[in-house]
């Protein structure tokens, strides 16, 4: 594949941010591109390391989660027709991904968005990250006892921008109007969790 | 870095005190590896895009071959399977594999910062690259079907020996 070098100085997505710079991204990696592709996965791979952690698979898991959906994403660069709806891609290809990644006994039933409604996740927690003190010990089991949804909202509506939030929470297929509510009752349900674990502060 | 829009919360659900909690959260305790971004760079400056991915079998368990241990991993996409044993030789591995169905199929493996090492699979499947330098390694198979005319290509996610 011949690669096109940006030997101007002016990359097409610089001065962009968020949904324009990461479409002219894609536009410049279907011509061959590379280092379009280098700043896609480098602005883009946080969201999809958090859709994955989000759906309760651990962090190596996560890790080849995320690999694999960037190489799935160099098949579909060409048959993305729209370019600025990539962040919905990836999260919905994550979502697949992680789902099929599930243990034997869960993937045979699948987790449906009802059920993972419903699940109040045991995994998730970062079982080889540096715990500094109480308080993220707290934060973290006050969390993890937050349904799947809840996380995997949580954690993307606090990464992305705001342009781009609407679009992360289409993917996660949650009416538009209700994604204030919802992401509200989280919180609310957060908070009390933090509460039971001896407060937030 | 708290992009609440105000608009979609017209009933005040939002607290403040929380979310600030949450973005330590996302941010600081549960961020991705700090190398993870160079190693899919590296997964996917390949010379052909048209690939398929080959997705690693855990059986069950959430604990993978990491950190140097030696071991077998298998690697399955379609009706292809992929299982490559590594054996550590000091600093270097050596690496026996086997691909189902068989087929004199070119096996290349890359590591980050070293030249690819590639072979060819026997009429059995079975390869050996007896001496592979130690890092972030992929594997690319350039399958072959029956006639021997080169057909699609699969890669494997990186590997960390």
């Amino acid at each position: 594949m011949g690669e096109l070098r940006t030997t101007g100085d002016h990359p097409p997505w610089e001065g962009l941010a968020g949904t324009d710079r990461h479409a002219a991204c894609v536009i410049a990696a279907r011509t061959g591109n590379r280092s379009a592709l280098d700043v896609l996965v480098a602005e883009l791979t946080p969201l999809v390391w958090h859709v994955a952690r989000g759906h309760g698979l651990d962090r190596s898991t996560a890790e080849d989660v995320v690999q694999t959906v960037w190489l799935a994403f160099l098949r579909h660069i060409d048959r993305l027709h729209e370019p600025r709806a990539l962040v919905g891609w990836l999260v919905v290809a994550t979502r697949r991904e992680a789902r099929r990644t599930w243990t034997p006994a869960k993937r045979e039933t699948g987790l449906t968005d009802e059920v993972a409604d419903h699940l109040e996740s045991t995994q998730g927690l970062p079982e080889d990250a540096a715990l500094v003190d109480d308080r993220d010990i707290r934060l973290w089991r006050a969390f993890g006892r937050l349904s799947q949804r809840c996380q995997e909202l949580l954690r993307l509506t606090v990464l992305a921008g705001r342009a781009e939030y609407r679009t992360v929470a289409e993917a996660l297929a949650i009416p538009r109007g209700s994604i204030g509510p919802t992401r509200g009752r989280c919180l609310t349900t957060l908070r009390t969790h933090l509460d039971a674990e001896g407060g937030s502060r | 870095m708290n992009d609440i829009d105000p608009r979609d919360d017209p009933r005040g659900f939002e607290d403040t005190a929380v979310l600030s909690e949450l973005t330590r959260l996302v941010y600081e305790l549960d961020p991705p590896p700090a190398d993870l971004v160079e190693r899919v760079q590296f997964a996917i400056a390949l010379e052909d895009l048209d690939v398929e991915v080959a997705r690693w079998e855990r059986a069950g368990s959430l604990t993978g071959v990491r950190g140097g241990q030696p071991g077998t991993i298998t690697f399955t996409v379609d009706n292809l399977t992929l299982m490559v044993n590594f054996t550590s030789t000091g600093a270097r591995h050596r690496i026996d594999g086997w691909l189902v169905p068989a087929g004199e199929h070119t096996v290349e493996v890359r590591v980050a910062e070293h030249e690819s090492t590639t072979t060819r699979a026997d009429d059995g499947g079975r390869f050996v690259l007896p001496d592979v330098p130690t890092g972030t390694t992929q594997i690319v198979v350039h399958l072959v079907n029956a006639r021997g005319e080169r057909g699609r290509t699969v890669v494997t996610p990186t590997i960390m020996l």
